[in-house]
């Protein structure tokens, strides 16, 4: 099924609740070519033009088509408007996945490795699901992605993942993700860090350490208290002390990697304090999560 | 595609000033030209046949069952829920395999026990390739689980896993004096992890069965006559009853094909009396084709207070996985070359192949040799660092020269420049840092976008030396024969040498057109009817099926000027060939070979057969090796030592090739090399846990992408020929993959002051932990 418009769509899924969406196809196609998912029926989300740009909202808020693909985001004029996504974009695989991978699709699927889901998360972008309308019943609801993401709201059958909200904060925004090697690859662990002036907050999360992308809040809430906002910005000013800045690295690591990371459910060792796996990965994340700040506040 | 002028000016920009390729390229053809390969183009374009795009009228698909386990016995396999799949045409396990008259120890398909995950249990043969599969999934196998032995340690103690034992070969190695020591001795342990060829054509093959009972067989096999004679013991035939006929051959470092595939294949075709395609899924690949060996070395130096080596004692133990194969081969090289192009008078090694329940092990560039020039060289790394020397004067004071011998007691007879070769790598300027460029313009480890911070990253440089060795060693019969015909203005070679991207078929065409200045060339393809020229391995057809085909070539042009010579009253070897031209010493003859040639049909048959060698005896003793080819490298690598990412800046190549017949496809193969060498040092492992593959596939086997690959300079193609090789030249493939992660891994410990002990490093093994 082609369907042409996010109607037609969301009807299309609403009549045959066995089909699955599919957008760029990068994971989901890898799947069904290698025999690990056998849909009833594909809905081919490529010809809905409608979802692949973006509009604003209130003035203060970005739209985003579920369709946006991954190499559009990485585009100047959107950089601008929100950084953090455009880096994410930009490091998320080779340009054959970009050109066709879409920021629904990454949501949708869901990865731990998914490199725009820490932002989003961090972002607090809240997702809207089209449902083909009933009796006294629009169809569409609003969801954080994170609480798609964490199943706390999941999607239900015959609903699809159409626009995703993000708030305009005009501020530094940075995507971090640590890879081991200089080409393209999936995350071993990604900080992404924005900076919310108005309120004076700091908003960070950790992906591909988790199932789910994870927020230190109180370490957010720490160290929003430690930035000179004032000095932000002004040329030669520090708006951090380095020692904070590294505190907060670690703060972040402690909170996101538990002692048990990579030992086995029964091991007996937990007693000993972290495994050697979650020291290697909290000292990934804690350099992160301080070169993103200092890159932030620079 | 590139113009003469092209290559020249990209020559010169990146630093190969004094390489031969900087001559202006006049000549047209002809040995010393870089002409492209035929295939290049076609390859590039995406209209190159491989082995998975044949078909054939009313063809059938094969599937094979694999286990699931690294170790098991086979209870029972009920084959009846398969065979009632609407579409199957055939269902073979062990009991339909004719007798076990196999000429190794490895089973086609898996009898009484599995011995690795993914080895064939039972095949298919449907009208669809899903039909295939699907029958092959409904084939009910009990399996009785067997505790899995991989730790290649274990194997000594561990239960047997084979009738043939778990030791596939143990090899001493004893010259010189036991009870001497030196002033400085260092100790380490080194650990190579599995690279994979990871082929990027997975096997693929067509098997089209033949009324006389026989079978043809269309395969990218590198060893055309090898593999059809295992195929037709495996199936129970005369040699004669199978046809293997190459094809599509999308490049291979390694074995291309293993060997149950093959007979797989055919046996399906013989069973059904249809013609079968069978093609391999990326996971099917990686479990069953032949990985490089894993290899754990312990080493122990002694030298004197100068640096010179003074002994060396080594135990290097190899992981051959579930069956021997060519693991004693490998193991041979290792020992061999276990103290690196150095002189050491005093050497104990002593090494083993063991048998476990991991993955396959064969061959694959510089099998063997790659995984002790890794902890020879850092062992010279670990002296000069305690004798307070210079890397680069530490390796001048031990190099071996040409007469020196190695610790099998072979004397080098052959051109061996390693003093030169280095002296060439460290005369080359260094990389600059990008101190004056933006800092956004680093290309930064991690990578374009990555998380780099300038402030963190510490640049290294290291060097390395190696050696591999050329054709096949311990008594190996080395022979090959080709045809050339000539026939009017153009010309065929006829050789069953396979061109497995290392670039045989532009050599042949390169040799014709030089000893008969005929232009057209034409080279034929490969089959098994032809005669035998042996293996794509070893660097060998430069030397062999090169030398063949200039023999046939030579005799050709004998054929061709005995008769002018006649008219003239002079004998042949005052007459000559040169641009097109047959010429006589005086210059009263000049006349073009088309000429001469003209309602002409020449051909003539030869042979090349290297000099023979000898098995190592049970002291590792005996002139085992035919040639040595040397390498000298120089890694510059930028470490971002808080995420320990490493990021290759650029690599220095001078290679000791003895002549270069085809610089330009030199370059390829050294730029190739090292790519591939890059990769093992810091990407490339198939890991395994308790037997079962962790990453059988291209997401989670990491080959370098462009991103990875440094830059990669000449220094110098150091041509001093070797007199008893074919034209002199000496194989290049090999080398640079053997030095390349042996010189990375020394750059990488000079940044971080590190003890880089194993292959690939992970970042884990790159960051340097501040004290706090």
């Amino acid at each position: 099924m082609l369907p042409t418009s996010l109607d037609e769509a969301v009807e299309a899924l609403g009549a045959s609740p066995a089909a699955v969406p599919v957008a760029g196809g990068t994971d989901l196609m890898e799947a069904v070519n290698a025999g690990r998912l056998r849909p009833g029926a594909l809905v081919g989300l490529g010809r809905i033009t409608e979802l692949r740009g973006w509009r604003y909202e209130d003035g203060g808020t970005a739209v985003l088509g579920a369709g946006l693909t991954l190499a559009r985001m990485d585009r100047p004029d959107f950089a601008a408007l929100i950084p953090a996504l455009a880096d994410a974009a930009r490091t998320a695989g080779p340009p054959q996945t970009r050109n066709v991978g879409t920021l629904g699709g990454n949501i949708a699927t869901a990865a731990a490795t998914g490199d725009t889901l820490p932002v989003l998360a961090a972002l607090e972008a809240v997702a809207t699901l089209a449902r083909a309308p009933r009796a006294g019943d629009s169809g569409t609801r609003e969801v954080p992605v994170s609480h798609l993401l964490t199943g706390v709201d999941p999607m239900r059958p015959g609903e699809l993942l159409s626009w995703v909200r993000v708030p305009l904060l005009h501020a530094p925004q940075v995507f971090l993700k640590a890879t081991g090697r200089s080409g393209p690859s999936r995350a071993v662990a990604s900080v992404a860090l924005v900076l919310d002036p108005a309120r004076r907050a700091v908003r960070c999360a950790v992906g591909a350490v988790a199932p789910v992308p994870l927020r230190p809040l109180e370490a957010e809430a720490w160290v929003a208290g430690c930035v000179d906002w004032d000095a932000r910005g002004e040329e030669g000013a520090q708006a951090i002390d380095p020692a904070a800045a590294a505190a907060f690295g670690e703060y972040v690591a402690a909170a996101c990697v538990p002692d048990a990371y990579g030992a086995d459910a029964s091991s007996a060792l937990l007693a000993e304090g972290p495994t050697a796996a979650a020291v290697r990965l909290r000292r990934t994340v804690a350099v992160l999560a301080r070169r993103a700040l200092g890159r932030a506040l620079k | 595609m590139t113009a003469p002028t092209d290559s020249t000016a990209t020559a010169d920009s990146t630093g190969t000033g004094t390489a031969p390729t900087a001559e202006p390229a006049e000549r047209p053809f002809g040995l010393g030209s870089s002409p492209l390969r035929t295939d290049a183009l076609p390859k590039a374009l995406g209209i190159y046949p491989y082995a998975a795009d044949l078909w054939a009228e009313g063809l059938l698909w094969g599937a094979v069952l694999r286990s699931p386990h690294p170790h098991a016995r086979i209870v029972s396999i009920d084959t009846s829920a398969a065979l009632t799949v609407p579409g199957v045409h055939a269902v073979l396990t062990a009991a339909d395999l004719p007798a076990p008259t196999v000429p190794s120890d490895r089973p086609v398909l898996a009898a009484e026990v599995v011995r690795h995950q993914g080895e064939p249990v039972a095949a298919v043969a449907a009208d669809h390739p899903d039909t295939a599969r699907l029958a092959a999934a409904a084939i009910v196998v009990e399996y009785q689980l067997l505790d899995a032995l991989t730790d290649p340690e274990q194997a000594f103690h561990g239960p047997a896993l084979h009738p043939d034992g778990n030791l596939l070969r143990h090899l001493p190695l004893r010259t010189g004096d036991p009870e001497a020591v030196g002033e400085v001795v260092v100790e380490g342990l080194y650990q190579v992890g599995r690279q994979d060829p990871a082929p990027i054509g997975a096997e693929a093959g067509l098997a089209v069965p033949r009324p006389d009972g026989g079978v043809e067989l269309h395969l990218s096999s590198t060893d055309p006559h090898g593999d059809r004679e295992r195929t037709a013991a495996c199936l129970g035939l005369e040699t004669d009853r199978v046809r293997l006929v190459v094809t599509g051959v999308p490049g291979a470092t390694a074995d291309r094909e293993d060997r149950s595939f093959q007979a797989t294949l055919a046996l399906l075709a013989l069973r059904t009396g249809r013609p079968v395609k069978m093609t391999l899924t990326r996971e099917e690949s990686f479990q069953g084709h032949a990985a490089r060996h894993p290899a754990l070395l312990r080493y122990r130096h002694h030298a004197d207070a100068q640096g010179k080596l003074v002994k060396v004692e080594a135990q290097i133990l190899l992981d051959g996985g579930a069956y021997a194969d060519v693991s004693a081969e490998v193991l041979a090289a290792a020992t061999a070359f276990s103290v690196g192009p150095y002189v050491c008078p005093n050497v104990f090694v002593d090494a083993w192949a063991v048998r476990t329940n991991n993955p396959p092990a064969g061959r694959m560039r510089g099998e063997g040799t790659l995984q002790s020039c890794f902890a020879t060289e850092s062992q010279l790394d670990l002296l000069a660092a305690r004798l307070g020397l210079d890397p680069l004067e530490i390796r001048r004071r031990n190099v071996l020269a040409t007469g020196d011998a190695l610790p099998t007691g072979q004397a080098i007879t052959c051109p061996a420049p390693v003093a030169a070769l280095l002296d060439a790598v460290a005369e080359v300027p260094l990389p600059a840092l990008p101190l004056d460029a933006p800092d956004t313009e680093w290309l930064l480890p991690g990578g374009p976008g990555g998380a780099g911070d300038p402030a963190a990253v510490r640049r290294g440089i290291g060097y390395a030396v190696g050696m591999a060795h050329m054709l096949g060693a311990e008594g190996t019969d080395e022979v090959s024969t080709a045809t050339v015909r000539v026939s009017g203005d153009h010309a065929t070679v006829i050789c069953a040498a396979v061109d497995a991207g290392q670039g045989f078929a532009t050599l042949a065409r390169q040799i014709v057109q030089s000893v008969l200045g005929v232009t057209e060339v034409y080279v034929a393809p490969v089959d098994s009817d032809q005669s035998i020229a042996g293996p794509s391995a070893r660097g060998r057809h430069t030397w062999v099926s090169g030398g063949a085909v200039e023999k046939a070539a030579l005799m050709v042009r004998h054929q061709l000027l005995a008769p002018i010579a006649a008219d003239f009253g002079m004998s042949v070897e005052l007459l000559s060939i040169a641009e097109g031209k047959i010429t006589s010493y005086d210059g009263v003859l000049g006349m073009p070979v088309t000429e001469a040639l003209e309602g002409k049909e020449l051909w003539a048959t030869a042979q090349c057969r290297p000099h023979p060698t000898e098995p190592l005896d049970e002291a590792g003793q005996g002139d085992a090796f035919v040639s040595i080819a040397f390498c000298a490298m120089r890694a510059v690598v930028d470490v971002d030592i808080e995420l320990g990412a490493v990021r290759v800046v650029d690599v220095t190549v001078a290679q000791d090739v003895g002549r270069a017949l085809n610089p330009g496809q030199i370059e390829d193969r050294i730029e190739a090399g090292v790519a591939q060498g890059v990769g093992l040092a810091l990407l490339e492992d198939l890991r395994s846990t308790g037997g079962l593959l962790a990453n059988p596939s291209f997401t989670g086997y990491r080959l370098p992408t462009a991103l990875d690959t440094p830059e990669v300079r000449i220094a110098t193609l150091l041509e001093e020929r070797d007199v008893v090789a074919t034209f002199g030249a000496k194989a290049v493939s090999a080398a640079p993959a053997v030095v390349a992660p042996a010189a990375v891994a020394a750059a990488v410990r000079a940044a971080t002051n590190l003890p880089i002990g194993r292959l690939p490093i992970l970042p884990e093994d790159a960051v340097v932990v501040l004290p706090v």
